[in-house]
């Protein structure tokens, strides 16, 4: 084994600058891998250390109703049976505050939690004064609001706030609260006041919007899960959600889990980037080492401990360009601002983060830079089987290869499955890893029969009267060339980049079609049916406009009797899939956006029994369908309504909204509803707060979202997700990059005997350099194409079948994409063998 | 012993068999200097590599030391390799990554020697260049490298040394030297030297003669052979 230890350390000492690609091309891989998981399971085990602090109870049970006095009745039973226990409630709204006093447009929207004295049973409030929280603070209409508040409304704490017809004064800051979900969205900055005063505001009127909770904490933690699981089985019939902090942990534990295994999932596909630069890197590096090969079997080496060399070789600069990769995910974390950290540790309420690596992150990320590299580098490291010391007597005798290579064959099925299981592993789920691989696999042939295809195009430039350019379309096509490599390599790259530029100007161009000047900007929910007439006036007067007043009702499914589909109870109806709660309305005709598909939108006959319309995707993909029994729970009524037709609605014109129940007139008029508004605001600032700021004033329950904030919220949104997807692609950008340069550096060998014969001949050097830039710019050029063209695929993919939306198709984004791809490449080329130009050729010549 | 019995090599060129060496019976003594003379493409090369175990002949057999090595597989003809034939090749063949030590030092390890360094050290020394152990291929000289060749040949004390044109590449003043070391190897270690050349000078140094045209040999004993010692013992075999 000593000889093949000995061999490995030399030729290491030598071919280390060769492979310097392959060790970053690793590198940069292994620690995406490393830096993604380390954040990840940082953040899960500061999550796990408060997952009480997040829920502020041992159990929770939660309603968007009333408690009626059945579920009370209910819940005291159980609960006496448990001595020491103890309880409290919250309630939340979303509503407006304004500024009292005269002359102030002041308001926003706000999310108001009444609280009583025992809240919080776990986790404490930061206050920005530094104090202890205590109810005192609440007492006597005071009020903590949420920081940004104070600066949206220009106000101090001990200034006053209006909700409903209540004054209250401001009494400190919250820094951070227990009890608020992670990542959830919200309408606006956190008021925090008396459990009673809500009460007191006058919001809380039947129909609106209110979530009540009643949180529970259990003396002895044993018995968390049976009271839990008791209390559901108590409240199976109601719209009572129960759960534990136990849960909201694994809830947390898995979607984080999840969230991890993805993204390292996105790690892997770059460290198969890399793997594809490592087998082009082996690939050549096996040519240039062929007569090697042969001298060491002339005297006397065996194949396997030729091989045994090089495999450990490979698995050597594996774990090098690995460890690489884990120092590279280190500074990466290193360099993160703390200030960037502070803000995300405040915003999920946790107290600390860690953003050191994590033990089992630095693990895998090396295993799978190892793996990977062993897996790509084996396939072409079995060429060296073909390396006859024959060559030494005879040039090219080792090129002959006759029939099937059944050994490569299976290798390279082996090396297939390896990577399903590598990919399975980082993502948890086998099924993931084959969808990832088989994904991948699908992406490069498709891009690699683009690739043939364009190649083949460009044949005819074989013939161009143009010396460089016959030269430059020559070199792609002959033996050993990198073409398929590099078009992979970088094809891939681009693919990413330009898909995602892709789909953002797709998304932006739908967001802007929605925002089109006759699209409605404001929406008023929550208005009360005594409010209805004096509001419209209001509203017309204001906004020189007639504004949609929509009755709203919210109803629940709580039964079917279909043809395909038979639902008893809320149970069933949750595992249908049709659990949630529905907003419905009634009109008696169809709106702009919407048309019949089947049935009849309410018959001349007066109806028997009420009579409901529902959205064609209820249809498809619930299985209701005309003629069935839909038995819905409208604020506690029971209503049975019989589905008369189908209706599709183009979700995207959103002026008229969209309702996937429409009740025919008559049934629901006696039920407790409210009415919503859509309509066009005033395009002035001031005009606009100052309607907001009447609108609060006169009908306190009412409340007004800013569709343009909004927009402007999912913008910011969209900006994030983009700017992620846009890192990973240009992580595999650079990989594709770094695979590309390596490509070049390997063949330069080749090329110094060719510029050193062409300048012997007479080329000059801008001649040759003409014909570098050509050569690389038609392959970038290409691999630009590859990557468009897939882009284009793949946005609409996207677009179409998971947004939902229409698509665009781009070309100034794809032409562009294309050129700079071209232009990257080519100047890499040209850089990367400026040596080559400036060899002296007799050097070159003589060292033949 | 070296024992070529009916050994044949046709190739197909152009879709038509190619018959490059014609069937050929030869049989080379332990200790004798045979020199294979022939003109360009008259198959001398071919020869050598059927006798290396480097190529496999169409018909016939290679018998190494009673070892049928043709029907020897990849492995074993390495371990043969190692353990009895040394090679000098035109064109040196040294690896480019290591030091004209080191390269002397690979045929030892991969026998298992015990103590590789110091063979090699003295065998660097036996062909003079001891200083230059610890330059690279590119540093040395033709002249210096084919001895460095020679060295790493000897470096499992190989009763059989093949040399494919080991002057064909050098001035006549290298290859005088190279020449020289072959003969020195011959007659103070008793190793059968099977040399390719195509320089009748240097062929006629050697005990017997092969002169091949066309894939057709013939066998003599040089006129230009020094007489003495050397002319008896080729006269006694």
């Amino acid at each position: 084994m000593s000889f093949v230890v000995r061999m490995l350390l030399r030729e290491l000492r030598s071919s280390w600058r060769r492979l310097i690609f392959f060790f970053l091309c690793v590198a940069v891989g292994v620690g995406g891998i490393v830096a993604l998981r380390s954040v990840i399971q940082n953040v899960r085990v500061a999550l796990m250390a408060e997952a009480r602090t997040l829920t502020a109870g041992d159990v929770y049970l939660r309603t968007d109703q009333s408690w009626t006095d059945d579920i009370r009745a209910i819940v005291d039973e159980r609960l006496r049976e448990i001595p020491g226990i103890g309880r409290t409630e919250t309630v939340d709204t979303t509503t407006m505050v304004r500024v009292p006093g005269e002359g102030r447009v002041r308001t926003k929207v706000v999310e108001l939690r009444g609280v009583q004295p025992q809240f919080p049973f776990y986790g404490r409030f930061e206050l920005g004064s530094g104090e202890r929280y205590s109810y005192e603070l609440l007492q006597d209409r005071g009020a903590l609001v949420g920081p940004e508040l104070l600066t949206q409304l220009g106000l101090q704490v001990g200034e006053r706030i209006a909700v409903g017809d209540i004054e209250f004064t401001i009494r400190d800051v919250i820094v951070s609260e227990p009890g608020r979900q992670l990542g959830g969205f919200s309408f606006g900055p956190r008021v925090l006041v008396a459990f009673g005063a809500v009460e007191e505001t006058g919001l809380l009127t039947f129909a609106s919007r209110a979530n009540r909770q009643l949180l529970l904490r259990v003396p002895d933690e044993a018995g968390v899960d049976p009271l839990v699981e008791r209390l559901e089985e108590d409240l199976r019939e109601a719209f009572v959600r129960v759960g534990s902090y136990r849960r909201t942990e694994s809830r947390i534990e898995r979607n984080l889990g999840r969230t991890e295994n993805y993204l390292s999932l996105l790690g892997f596909v770059v460290v198969i980037l890399g793997g594809l630069g490592v087998w082009s890197v082996t690939r050549v590096f096996v040519q240039q080492r062929l007569r090697t090969v042969a001298v060491l079997r002339c005297l006397g080496a065996t194949t396997a401990r030729v091989i045994a060399i090089y495999v450990l070789q490979v698995a050597a600069l594996g774990l090098g360009g690995s460890l690489l990769g884990v120092g590279v995910a280190q500074v990466a974390l290193w360099s993160v601002p703390a200030s960037l950290t502070d803000q995300a540790v405040t915003a999920a309420g946790l107290g600390t983060l860690s953003m050191a690596l994590t033990g089992s992150a630095v693990l895998q990320g090396v295993a799978v830079g190892v793996l990977v590299s062993l897996l790509f580098a084996v396939v072409p490291l079995l060429d060296i089987r073909h390396a006859k010391p024959l060559l030494l007597l005879r040039q090219g005798a080792a090129s002959e290869r006759r029939g099937v290579d059944w050994l490569q064959s299976g290798v390279v099925a082996v090396v297939g499955v390896a990577l399903v299981l590598v990919a399975g592993w980082q993502a948890s789920s086998l099924e993931v890893g084959l969808y990832a691989v088989g994904g991948f696999a699908v992406v490069a042939a498709v891009l690699h029969l683009i690739g043939r295809a364009l190649t083949l195009a460009i044949q005819p430039l074989q013939t161009s009267t143009w010396f460089p350019l016959r030269h430059a379309v020559l070199n792609l096509t002959r033996p050993g060339n990198q073409t398929r490599v590099i078009l992979l390599s970088v094809g891939l790259g681009s693919f990413f980049i330009i898909g995602v530029q892709v789909l953002q100007s797709n998304l932006l161009s739908n967001f802007a079609l929605e925002l089109r000047d006759d699209s409605p900007d404001m929406f008023l929910i929550d208005i009360q049916e005594d409010q209805v007439a004096g509001l419209r006036a209001t509203l017309e007067r204001r906004t020189e406009t007639t504004p949609q007043l929509l009755p709203v009702l919210r109803a629940r499914v709580t039964g079917v009797e279909g043809k395909t589909v038979q639902i008893n109870n809320v149970g069933e109806a949750r595992r249908a899939r049709l659990g949630r709660e529905y907003t419905v309305t009634y009109r008696s005709r169809l709106e702009e956006n919407e048309r019949i598909v089947a049935g009849e939108f309410w018959s001349e006959e007066p109806a028997s029994v009420p009579e409901v319309s529902i959205e064609e995707g209820l249809q498809t993909e619930r299985g209701l369908s005309v003629g069935d029994l839909v038995r819905f729970d409208v604020l506690g009524r029971p209503i049975e309504a019989r589905v008369t037709s189908v209706r599709a609605v183009d979700w995207n014109d959103s002026r008229s909204g969209g309702f996937m129940f429409v009740f025919r007139p008559g049934a629901l008029e006696g039920a407790p509803h409210s009415y919503v508004a859509f309509m066009k605001g005033p395009a002035d600032r001031v005009a606009r707060a100052r309607l907001q700021r009447d609108i609060a004033a006169e009908y306190a329950n009412v409340s007004v979202i800013d569709g343009l904030e909004v927009i402007r919220t999912v913008r910011r949104v969209l900006d994030y997700v983009t700017m992620t997807i846009s890192v990973v692609g240009g992580i595999a950008l650079f990989s594709g990059t770094l695979i590309l340069i390596g490509a070049v550096a390997m063949t330069k060998f080749q090329r110094l005997y060719e510029s050193a014969i062409l300048k012997t001949l007479g080329a000059n050097t801008r001649l040759l350099t003409t014909m570098l830039a050509l050569e690389y710019g038609v392959l970038g050029a290409l691999a630009g194409a590859v990557g468009s063209v897939g882009a284009l695929g793949l946005s609409w993919v996207l677009t179409r079948q998971v947004f939902e939306v229409a698509w665009f198709a781009s070309p100034l984004t794809s032409a562009g994409g294309m050129l700079l791809t071209a232009l990257v490449v080519g100047v890499v080329g040209v850089v990367s063998s400026i040596d080559v130009l400036r060899q002296k050729p007799l050097a070159t010549l003589r060292a033949e | 012993m070296i024992e070529l019995k009916g050994v044949s090599k046709t190739v197909t060129s152009g879709g038509e068999p190619l018959t490059i060496l014609h069937p050929l019976d030869l049989s080379v003594p332990s200790g004798q200097f045979l020199s294979i003379i022939g003109p360009s493409g008259s198959g001398k090369t071919t020869l050598l590599g059927l006798i290396a175990g480097l190529d496999t002949p169409s018909t016939g057999d290679v018998i190494i030391d009673g070892v049928k090595i043709t029907s020897l597989d990849e492995d074993r003809l390495a371990q043969l390799r190692s353990s009895k034939i040394g090679f000098v090749f035109q064109f040196f063949h040294l690896i480019p990554s290591l030091s004209a030590f080191e390269n002397v030092m690979v045929p030892l390890e991969i026998a298992g020697s015990p103590r590789p360094a110091d063979k090699a050290a003295q065998l660097l020394s036996e062909v003079g260049l001891t200083d230059r152990g610890h330059h690279y291929p590119s540093q040395l000289s033709g002249g210096e490298q084919q001895r460095v060749a020679i060295a790493r040949a000897l470096a499992n004390d190989p009763p059989i040394l093949l040399a494919d044109e080991p002057t064909g590449n050098l001035d006549s003043k290298n290859g005088q030297l190279v020449v020289e070391l072959l003969m020195q190897v011959h007659t103070s270690r008793n190793t059968t030297v099977v040399m390719v050349t195509h320089d009748a000078e240097v062929a006629a140094r050697s005990e017997v003669l092969l002169t091949m045209r066309d894939g057709r040999t013939d066998v003599s004993v040089p006129s230009a052979f020094p007489r003495g010692a050397e002319e008896e013992k080729a006269v006694e075999r």
